[in-house]
């Protein structure tokens, strides 16, 4: 038998928590209108066969719920970190290449949202924007991009004073055709890279805003809800509404840390051949 | 053999830090006095502006009695008013004048006495300031001499001494605007110390002109359900507020005590068609516009279930603001009938579809149904009314909204509300015509105002107990299932307590809206046995 080499491992360990995660989603997706349905006739269950995480108060389904909460979470968490890295992504290379006074302007800006807590602006954004989905992935969106733009803008920094940018500067290529053409192929690994590892930031955001109750409203499924919900039964022994909803969310987390960091394995050239 | 002492030396740490965790717990027990007691409530019910009646203490929506100063009046266990500071009432014939005479033998707690100017002062500030009340009713008071005060109305309001029984006589040569945190009054207890987020201990007043106190101290200390239910697992309180939830659990030495109350829940249908105003907020709805469509809802539920499923049985059926109080009129009872409901929907126009659910012109029948997105007890109930609702056709749909939006939200979808006041004055701020439509819903009816206008300039409390029942229905038009059916009441939660078996509290009148303070109005007459 062929000994399985590092790339090939990581390869499947990426495909693995990709194909992981997104059966979450479409499971939940499915489930998504079971999940809201309530039944007092057995509410309060424990874990058994046929439901495997539990009943809560209102007699629902934990099982499907978390299921419905987690694919939510990571809807608003692809949804939240893809618009994220684009402006990340815009902000960084005009930044860099749209001369001193946009890089001064942006490079403010950065600082600014930085500057004030993540969660307080988080919450203010949702709250601005009425709360609910709409409100959670606006105010995901416009807080995680601060770090990736700076990645990309010092990298774009870098291009600059390369030669085949100088060169196509000599020979006279518009600034934005330098940056689409030449500039973007190259920071496409970054980029792409920067934006699978905020995901896991943006769920853990998406459950934490949605724990404090300035997310969705409470008859939704979403893990931040069933989370502070469960705190309440805890005292009275129903421990199952917290331990499994929140194992699961964990385990998502490392699984798209995981995928993130394999395909940064699989990008950069200094561990590619591994 | 470093590691080795380092594990040691963490494991005698380990054991001495649980030792002194024990030991402090059997301190506690220790410690119980036969005339003293500790009571758990709820975190929300610290008064965040202290204890001065203007800014709530005692009044507004969570009514009790004040503790630590005296009211005119008080009601009784059946909600009729009996007589405090005052000795005697007088209304004048077109019911613009109250006259009080008050009893002359009282002394605030720093030794000065309470005369009519104080009640006077009081009530004068209360009606400049309150933010809890409304006191436009009031003109002015006016102290007469040393013990008789006059209450000048703008209009006639026969219900002033439910009034009177909710505003805490204070004194006006030690008022201030740090009374809140400061309270001095002549009540039965004196505010010992108050340690903001924490706890509030009161102690007998010596003076009190009253019966005798029989518990000295009482600490109020402020904790969330879990904490109490923690609390009282670990015997460091004596009585504590719960929910139905944990009255399951059975703890040595606490027993369940559920005490009936008028804390009702139910939910408002607007009885408009829906339509925009001025400020572009939807006012109306479509379905509940129909008043078949109401009756059907209202018959159509079945409130026993609904206790039983959310509040495990802890609550009593409940079909009107004001069930069991003297002004509560019984026509408003129904039995549940889904076959009568299905009947009445059919007649409305909405029949079942090939999938169960009723439609009208291509219009699914249902509504959306909003609660209090903080209070899971009403959303169970809204949980519960949509599974009811769907075996009637009827597709309801849920929604958690924060305060800042419900009430305008609630003029065009129905909301799980929570009422239930001392006064009959809540019949006339939920169902009364203010400009065009009733506050909290849109409905008018002139009929049943009316009988309200009517009750409010009425000679006698025993004469506007009737006039209230006739606004709720007369034998032709009202408020219940055969009128206009505005609003549908389902159930009036019990107010549930842990208490220590060897504690004896005193009988509880009926407990209103709110599950707080109204369990310590007579605290001074509790016992230990």
């Amino acid at each position: 038998m062929r000994k399985i080499n590092g790339r090939i491992m990581t390869v499947m360990l990426f495909s693995a928590a990709i194909l992981f995660l997104a059966a979450i989603t479409i499971s939940g997706s499915i489930f998504s209108d079971e999940a809201m349905i309530t039944d007092f006739s057995r509410k309060n269950l424990a874990p058994s066969l046929q439901y495997l995480f539990g009943t809560d108060w209102l007699g629902r389904d934990m099982f499907i719920r978390t299921l419905t909460g987690l694919s939510m979470s990571i809807k608003i968490g692809l949804l939240a970190a893809f618009a994220s890295s684009i402006i990340a992504l815009a902000l960084g290379i005009i930044s860099a290449t749209m001369g001193k006074t946009a890089d001064a302007i942006v490079t403010w800006i950065i600082d600014l949202v930085m500057g004030i807590p993540h969660i307080l602006l988080l919450i203010l954004i949702s709250y601005a924007f009425g709360k609910g989905f709409k409100g959670v992935v606006i105010g995901v969106a416009l807080t995680h991009w601060t770090s990736l733009a700076r990645v990309i803008r010092s990298e774009v920094l870098q291009l600059k004073e390369a030669t085949y940018i100088k060169a196509a500067q000599k020979l006279g290529v518009s600034k934005f055709e330098i940056a689409w053409k030449h500039m973007f192929p190259h920071l496409f690994s970054q980029f792409l890279v920067g934006l699978i590892l905020m995901f896991p930031h943006a769920i853990l955001h998406e459950a934490s805003i949605t724990f404090l109750g300035f997310g969705l409203s409470p008859e939704q499924p979403a893990i931040g809800i069933i989370l502070s919900e469960s705190m309440k039964y805890l005292a009275m022994g129903r421990w199952w509404l917290a331990v499994f909803p929140g194992l699961l969310l964990v385990g998502t987390v490392i699984l798209f840390d995981v995928a993130g960091e394999s395909l940064r394995k699989l990008l950069d050239p200094s561990s590619a051949h591994k | 053999m470093k590691k080795f002492i380092k594990v040691l030396s963490l494991a005698v740490s380990a054991l001495l830090i649980f030792s002194a965790c024990s030991s402090a717990e059997k301190n506690a027990e220790v410690q119980k006095d036969t005339d003293s007691v500790i009571v758990a409530m709820g975190t929300s019910s610290e008064p965040e502006a202290g204890f001065d009646p203007a800014y709530g203490w005692g009044a507004g929506e969570h009514v009790h009695e004040p503790l630590i100063q005296s009211t005119l009046t008080v009601t009784t266990k059946d909600l009729k008013i009996d007589y405090d500071l005052a000795t005697d009432i007088k209304t004048s014939d077109d019911g613009l004048l109250w006259t009080v005479v008050i009893r002359d033998d009282v002394f605030f707690t720093d030794g000065e006495k309470l005369t009519a100017e104080d009640v006077a002062f009081t009530y004068n500030t209360v009606k400049e300031t309150s933010s809890v009340n409304d006191f436009t009713m009031l003109d002015k008071a006016v102290a007469v001499d040393d013990t008789t005060v006059e209450f000048y109305m703008t209009k006639p309001y026969s219900i002033w001494p439910y009034t009177m029984a909710i505003v805490g006589i204070v004194p006006e040569h030690a008022y201030s605007a740090d009374y809140g945190s400061n309270p001095i009054g002549s009540g039965r207890y004196i505010m010992k110390q108050w340690d903001k987020g924490q706890q509030i201990i009161f102690e007998a007043n010596p003076d009190y002109y009253g019966d005798e106190i029989k518990m000295k101290k009482v600490t109020v200390v402020f904790m969330d359900e879990d904490a109490a239910f923690a609390a009282v697992k670990a015997g460091q309180v004596d009585l504590a507020y719960t929910a139905a939830a944990y009255a399951e659990q059975n703890v040595k030495g606490y027993e369940l005590l559920a005490f009936e109350s008028v804390d009702n829940r139910g939910f408002n249908l607007p009885t408009v068609k829906e339509t925009t105003d001025a400020d572009g907020n939807k006012i109306g709805n479509n379905f509940t516009s129909n008043v078949l469509v109401r009756r059907a809802l209202n018959i159509g539920i079945d409130r026993e279930q609904t206790i039983l499923n959310v509040m495990d049985g802890y609550g009593t059926k409940a079909y009107s603001v004001c069930d069991k109080m003297p002004w509560y009129n019984a026509e408003a009872e129904i039995e549940c009938d889904k076959d009568e409901a299905a009947r009445l929907l059919d007649e409305a126009g909405w029949k079942t579809g090939a999938d169960g659910m009723r439609e009208k012109d291509g219009i699914k029948a249902g509504f959306n149904l909003l609660y209090p997105a903080s209070d899971s007890l009403r959303q169970a109930m809204c949980a519960d009314v949509q599974n009811q609702l769907k075996e009637l056709g009827i597709d309801v749909t849920i929604e958690g909204v924060g305060w800042d939006t419900a009430y305008t939200r609630a003029l065009s979808e129905p909301l799980m509300w929570g009422w239930g006041a001392h006064t009959p004055m809540e019949l006339y701020n939920i169902y009364h015509t203010v400009g065009s439509s009733a506050e909290y819903s849109p409905y008018s009816n002139e009929t049943v105002d009316r009988y309200m206008d009517e009750a409010l300039s009425a000679s006698s409390l025993e004469e506007s107990y009737e006039l209230w029942q006739k606004a709720q229905w007369d034998g032709t038009t009202g408020i219940t299932q055969e009128g206009d059916i505005p609003w549908i009441w389902l159930a009036n939660i019990d107010h549930l307590y842990w208490s220590d078996v060897n504690l004896t509290g005193a009988e509880q009148k009926l407990h209103p809206h709110g599950h707080g303070w109204s369990i310590v109005n007579n605290v001074d007459q509790w016992s230990w046995k």
